[in-house]
């Protein structure tokens, strides 16, 4: 698993307290963690078990009140906060309730990302196509949100997260919001990612069979790791 | 992210909210349009009252009144002192240096009546060979001839005590008789007295008004029928016409005139009235100006209200904007460009709609015969027909453009702050 070569997410003992009205809440206890390149994680566990706040503290949307974050050998705790956002571009998030922008059609939406990181309209035009291809959606890309099904949204939020090749890809319980036979297909296309396009993938998810699918699994209880294994 | 990128993500935005974007631009629409339309037509009446003063009021003339203050000048009477200025006070101006001559004026308030209806005007008894030399290109007859060595019961009528409404209607023409009535107030018990004369010439049209000038509204009789009908060697005023116009002879002449009447006296040059009139119009363009701002502030926090509302709408979106890596200075931008388009759109549409009703509002104006002063029912004498044609300085109009935005933009600010300063976690929370 480790190679010599520094691993694309690294946490030493990586702790968050958040306050909660004026309840400090420990939501990560010290979590150890390494991600080497075309890895696929599934971190399971509890509700309330940190899942999601390890998965913001590693999309850099949030900092950790203690320990180390590493990306790509870089300590995350160092950088300003343009440089936080610079690496926000460099990580693909995929959300349960899909986020997109309900004014825009799929292709702006995934166009959206490569906007904010500066490429030009007809680079991140036909980039957006080929990735509505990517995840089959290519003939709906001209329709808004509220005209796709949420299986065909969260393929464009895929799409979306794609779209400034990232070094990995955060997903939130991908398959949390929408029914189970499109949630087969997001599975395959997740999958199809990580094996053929050799995408890293870290996902937080209640769905043991998505879990499944994934190389390494790991079981969160209580802000701290405590059960890791390999499919 | 690139400004055209920020630019058509803003207009996006404001596109999706059409009605209250609609509204929100309505605010600075009104306010830029009223401040517009106050500065044109002030302005524009600014030009026509210099203009009309120019040719009303000779720049080598002075007038000479009773007491220490403007109004002194415009009407009959004067400031209540016990000081008279006199008919042959003339005299002692004529000994002046650099003075070529000066006349004296009477003038009451009365009305003119003939077979076809009565109206108001200023009765003004005045030298007619004189008057017509010093306003040699305002006291001119349009019809029949000034009598310069008039008999007694000749007079001369401005052209809209002649026609007064412009619509035909004609109350006195040349030869016809007059009766002109004036009420003796100093009489006890008042009474009316009647002067009968007949009209020897009706002046062509002056249009606006000059102090001691010629005017529209007024009709003229000899010095010496005014001196016996009103009862008094006191005059209204002493106009004074000097050899030349520069102004070390304006500031000499009335120097010697204010000291031979020891200090009692005020003397007007057309350039002081001139300089008096155009920083009362600074100081009302001023007022109105701060007037039409206060709509603009209204629609300012119009603008900060929507964007707060806005931007709890959006906290969500923002937050998937900064997921996206957007950095909180380009979600500042995208916020008050939003703000610079409303504002931008306002400030055109604005400024197009104030000079359109600046200009409507100066049609009205000719349409209703002057500024109403010179109607029948009201005071005769100052204003006559005026034409105001509204003025968009430059000035005007970038400052219109840069406020509206400007306006817009400051009260976007704080909005625009908050929203770049939402940390994405908590903003993706928001429900």
């Amino acid at each position: 698993m480790t190679n010599g070569a520094t691993s694309v997410v690294e946490t030493i003992n990586l702790k968050k307290t958040y306050m909660l009205g004026k309840v400090p809440v420990d939501a990560l206890r010290g979590v150890n963690l390494r991600v080497e390149s075309g890895d696929f994680l599934a971190i399971l566990g509890p509700s309330g078990s940190g899942k999601s706040t390890l998965l913001n503290l590693i999309g850099a949307l949030d900092k950790p009140t203690q320990g180390k974050m590493l990306i790509e050998g870089v300590d995350v705790s160092t950088l300003g906060d343009n440089q936080l956002t610079d690496l926000r571009r460099r990580v693909g998030f995929v959300f349960q309730f899909f986020n997109l922008i309900p004014r825009f059609t799929a292709r702006e939406n995934v166009e959206l990302s490569m906007a904010i990181a500066g490429l030009s309209k007809t680079d991140r035009r036909r980039r957006a196509e080929d990735l509505l291809e990517t995840v089959g959606l290519k003939e709906r890309m001209n329709h808004k949100p509220t005209e796709l099904s949420g299986g065909e949204q969260q393929r464009v939020a895929i799409a979306r997260a794609l779209a400034n090749n990232p070094k990995f890809l955060l997903m939130d319980e991908p398959t949390g919001n929408i029914d189970s036979k499109t949630a087969n297909e997001i599975m395959g296309l997740i999958k199809r990612l990580n094996e053929e396009k050799n995408v890293t993938i870290i996902m937080v998810t209640h769905d043991q069979r998505l879990a499944g699918l994934s190389k390494r699994v790991l079981q969160m209880f209580d802000g701290l790791i405590v059960q890791e294994t390999v499919n | 992210m690139k400004a055209q990128d920020i630019m058509s993500y803003s207009f996006s935005a404001i596109k999706l909210r059409k009605l209250r974007s609609g509204l929100t631009t309505l605010g600075v629409i009104i306010g830029i349009a009223a401040i517009v339309a106050l500065l044109s037509i002030t302005q524009g009446l600014q030009n026509t009252i210099t203009v009309q003063l120019q040719t009303g009021l000779a720049t080598d003339t002075l007038i000479v009144s009773v007491g220490g203050g403007f109004g002194g000048g415009f009407g009959p009477g004067g400031a209540d002192s016990g000081f008279k200025l006199l008919v042959n006070d003339t005299q002692t101006i004529d000994q002046i240096e650099n003075v070529e001559t000066s006349i004296a004026i009477i003038q009451r308030v009365g009305h003119v009546e003939s077979g076809a209806g009565e109206r108001l005007a200023t009765i003004v008894g005045v030298d007619f060979a004189k008057y017509a030399s010093i306003y040699s290109s305002t006291f001119v007859a349009e019809s029949g001839g000034i009598p310069l060595n008039p008999a007694n019961e000749k007079v001369v009528v401005g052209k809209r005590v002649s026609d007064p409404w412009r619509n035909g209607t004609i109350l006195f023409k040349v030869d016809d008789n007059v009766e002109i009535i004036w009420t003796n107030a100093t009489a006890r018990p008042p009474r009316n007295e009647t002067y009968t004369g007949s009209v020897a010439a009706v002046l062509k049209e002056v249009g606006g008004f000059g102090i001691g000038g010629p005017s529209d509204s007024s009709v003229y009789i000899p010095i010496s029928q005014a001196q016996s009908f009103f009862r008094t060697d006191e005059c209204s005023l002493i106009i004074v016409k000097l050899k030349d116009s520069e102004k070390a002879t304006i500031d000499s002449v009335s120097e010697a005139i204010t000291d031979a009447f020891s200090n009692e006296v005020s003397v007007i040059s057309s350039t002081a009235v001139l300089n008096i009139l155009s920083s009362v119009f600074s100081i009302i363009q001023l007022f109105l100006a701060g007037i039409a701002a206060i709509s603009l502030l209204v629609a300012g926090i119009g603008i900060m209200n929507i964007m707060i509302v806005s931007l709890m709408e959006r906290t969500r979106e923002i937050g998937i904007l900064k997921a996206l890596g957007m950095k909180g200075r380009t979600v500042l931008l995208v916020f008050l460009c939003e703000s610079v388009i409303i504002g931008l759109i306002g400030a055109v549409i604005g400024i197009a709609s104030g000079w359109g009703l600046a200009n409507v509002v100066a049609v009205v104006f000719r349409g209703g015969g002057g500024l109403g002063f010179g109607n029948q029912t009201s005071q005769a004498g100052a204003f006559g027909s005026m034409t105001i044609t509204p003025v968009l300085t430059p000035m005007v109009f970038l400052g219109a453009l840069v406020f509206g935005v400007g306006v817009s933009v400051v009260f976007a600010l704080y909005p625009a702050w908050r929203a770049s300063k939402l940390k994405p976690v908590e903003a993706l929370r928001y429900e």
